[in-house]
């Protein structure tokens, strides 16, 4: 396989810690806040007023992706300037979608009948919804693909963006990932996964993606397990399976950003926000949970950083983030 | 290593139109509609529908009770059957792309009418179901494959689009092979989604006619078995057909409506065209998405009239299929290439007159056609647009 990677141009997230990423940051300093049962997105973080009149249709679900993919366009104004919009790809990669509003068409069936149910309900229930109200929005006319999977999506979903850039498809690619938690999740979460060191979360996360030789801060690779890291970020409260222990003896020190995000099906991309915002500050962030050697972990820079997840696709098990 | 091309190695399809692609060329042959008229579950709408008949696949029990799957199981076997392939040699990298839309969510009612009720009350089977019957990772595991996967949620061009993603895993080497297409089942929030929207006829569907009332839901599976022309090679084996080009574009103009003039279709067209280094006038026939919706219709007729300004054959086949969904694109690119096989395309089931407002008309019956190049086009909520290029190697 040909090595690839991209480089971020841009960032934008909305988060159980709220949207301003300096001020995100500067949480992930700070001890995780104790758990009240499930992370949620604070909803006077959406959506912002220039995004209010054409999204007043829309549910949380497409709210979150379309603040976050608007604040990724927004906090990166010279990214995509002189670049077609036709030349700007999309992907949302999500695990349950819009489910919420899906139950809510449900709802429709069983209190009015089939025939009666809402259309509005229905269109929005459509995975694909987030994604044509960020195409809306933002204008954007390349290719717009909504994925979803359980467990490595936002893996893929970033493969395949360093595909369409180095193959010439686009030459930027907004790639996100959005999760929204709702009733009926959180019980069903409960019941299949038990409650111990289980905290739902939901939010957006987006990335603006060109070739690697294209500026921004730092490079982004889908790839295989790599070694020799300054930082692991992994979705879990401890380390307490081999299949994670081996991961975690390549970098310096291992931390994980779930506690301050909640757990998700798209639970990379937050570990990867919580990774891009420790390269920006120079050094670890979130709640260390192994550390390789006795050196106090804010006084190790932090260069190389990535993600890991087991994988049926050894090859985009990780997602490795290098400082430019 | 010189950059792989995407060369075609098995097709499968079933469909209302038939349980495989044998089965189907002899619905198109003779124009049989196997329009249904009873639904496989209780509902107050009453409406035409397609269904498949054929016996599916019995899967491992954990996987067998999404019939998604099962349909795209079926057209997989008759896919590696086609291309002789009994199983993946361990040591080759697969990966797999499917486009649906009902296997992607989780609407069992009785799970959530009981829930309702009492949270505690239903059992977690249909939940777990369906997070096992993810259709790229079920296959996969299905395949013990172990290279890239995607599951392509973008409505009704979902099935195109997983072809163009496995195109691309192809051309970029990162994989050998790749199972590509889309299934879809036959669901009751689907039926009630597509009537609350007021886009389904009473009557069989009418695609491209004057009279054209809205379209019919089917069910059914295409699978195209994607490998990169230098696996191809290294195995000795040549291929018929290839996927010389593929396009995808946005309206980035209303979530349910297409753009009026097409603005989204017309660029994936010619994107697809542009990658195939094809001109319009080679295109042998298009396999149009052609749902017999009034918006849908119009708008693909007239970015045909623009872009084929010399006129090219097209045909829907949702006349014989019902609107298939996810399946659609999968099916049709199936159907494409079927055409550039058997050298002629069916009459479009359901037509009968030129519509005003469409200033290009599908053939009316079967069909002798030239040329090596053929195009399918699909169309989605979202203004998603994809058209797909298939090429008959010589």
């Amino acid at each position: 396989m040909t090595a690839r990677r991209a480089s971020i141009l841009g960032v934008g997230a909305v988060t159980p810690l709220g949207r301003d990423l300096p001020a995100i940051q500067e949480q992930l300093e700070r001890p995780a806040p104790a758990s009240s049962g499930v992370l949620r997105v604070n909803d006077d973080f959406l959506p912002g007023p220039a995004l209010s009149r054409r999204m007043r249709r829309a549910d949380r679900f497409a709210r979150m992706a379309a603040v976050a993919a608007s604040d990724c366009w927004i906090g990166a104004p010279s990214a995509c300037e002189g670049i077609a919009r036709q030349r700007i790809g999309l992907i949302v990669s999500s695990g349950f979608g819009p489910h919420c509003r899906g139950f809510r068409f449900l709802d429709g069936i069983l209190d009015c009948g089939d025939a009666e149910a809402l259309p509005t309900d229905f269109s929005h229930s459509v995975h694909g919804a987030a994604a044509a109200y960020i195409t809306e929005v933002l204008e954007l006319r390349g290719p717009s693909l909504t994925t979803t999977d359980f467990e490595i999506g936002f893996e893929q979903a970033i493969l395949l963006a360093q595909c369409w850039l180095e193959e010439g498809v686009c030459d930027r690619v907004l790639v996100g990932a959005v999760e929204e938690i709702g009733d009926v999740l959180i019980h069903c979460a409960s019941r299949l996964l038990g409650k111990e060191g289980f905290v739902p979360g939901e939010g957006a996360v987006f990335l603006m993606l060109g070739p690697a030789d294209d500026g921004g801060f730092a490079h982004l690779e889908a790839t295989a397990l790599p070694a020799d890291l300054d930082l692991m970020m992994l979705d879990v409260p401890a380390i307490p399976s081999p299949a994670v222990q081996k991961p975690a003896a390549v970098a310096r020190h291992t931390t994980t950003f779930s506690p301050y995000f909640g757990h998700t099906a798209s639970s990379s991309a937050f570990q990867l926000l919580g990774g891009m915002l420790a390269i920006r500050a120079g050094r670890p962030l979130g709640r260390i949970i192994q550390s390789a050697s006795t050196a106090d972990a804010s006084s190790v820079a932090v260069d190389k950083a990535a993600t890991f997840k087991p994988s049926c696709d050894p090859l985009a098990s990780s997602l490795l983030l290098t400082k430019r | 290593m010189e950059r792989s091309s995407v060369s075609i190695a098995g097709v499968g399809a079933v469909s209302s139109a038939g349980w495989d692609a044998a089965s189907t060329i002899d619905s198109f042959r003779t124009a049989r509609r196997n329009v249904a008229v009873k639904l496989p579950f209780e509902s107050a709408i009453t409406c035409p529908t397609f269904q498949v008949t054929a016996e599916l696949p019995t899967l491992p029990p954990a996987l067998n009770q999404s019939r998604s799957l099962r349909l795209a199981m079926k057209a997989l076997r008759e896919a590696m059957a086609d291309g002789e392939i009994d199983k993946f040699d361990p040591q080759t990298r697969v990966g797999v792309c499917i486009g649906t839309t009902v296997a992607s969510q989780l609407n069992s009612i009785p799970f959530y009418d009981a829930y309702r009720r009492d949270p505690g009350a239903p059992g977690l089977d249909a939940v777990n179901d369906y997070l096992r019957a993810n259709l790229a990772q079920a296959i996969g595991q299905l395949l013990g494959a172990t290279g890239p996967r995607m599951t392509i949620v973008n409505a009704c061009s979902s099935g195109t689009d997983a072809i163009g993603v496995a195109a691309s895993w192809i051309r970029g080497g990162l994989c050998d092979w790749a199972v590509a297409g889309g299934a879809d089942e036959m669901n009751r929030v689907a039926l009630a989604g597509f009537w609350s929207l007021g886009v389904m006829s009473s009557q069989p569907c009418a695609p491209f006619d004057r009279d054209r009332a809205g379209l019919n839901l089917g069910e059914g599976a295409g699978i195209l078995l994607l490998e990169s022309s230098n696996h191809a090679k290294q195995r000795r084996k040549g291929s018929a057909f290839d996927v010389a080009g593929f396009g995808s574009a946005c309206d980035a103009h209303h979530l349910t409506a297409p753009h009026p003039d097409g603005r989204g279709l017309d660029l994936a067209i010619r994107t697809a065209l542009s990658q195939a280094k094809v001109a319009p006038a080679r295109i042998a026939f298009i396999n149009a998405h052609g749902t017999a919706t009034v918006d849908n219709d119009r708008a693909e007729g007239k970015v045909i009239a623009r872009v084929f300004e010399s006129g090219v054959p097209f045909v829907s086949t949702k006349g014989y299929t019902g609107h298939t969904l996810g399946a659609a694109g999968g099916l049709e690119a199936v159907f494409t290439l079927l055409g550039l096989r058997e050298g002629w395309i069916p009459g479009s089931a359901g037509f009968e007159n030129q519509a005003d407002d469409i200033p290009v008309a599908p053939v009316r019956r079967r069909c002798t056609i030239s040329g090596d190049c053929a195009l399918s086009t699909s169309l989605a909520f979202g203004g998603n647009n994809a058209a797909v290029l298939i090429r008959r190697l010589a």
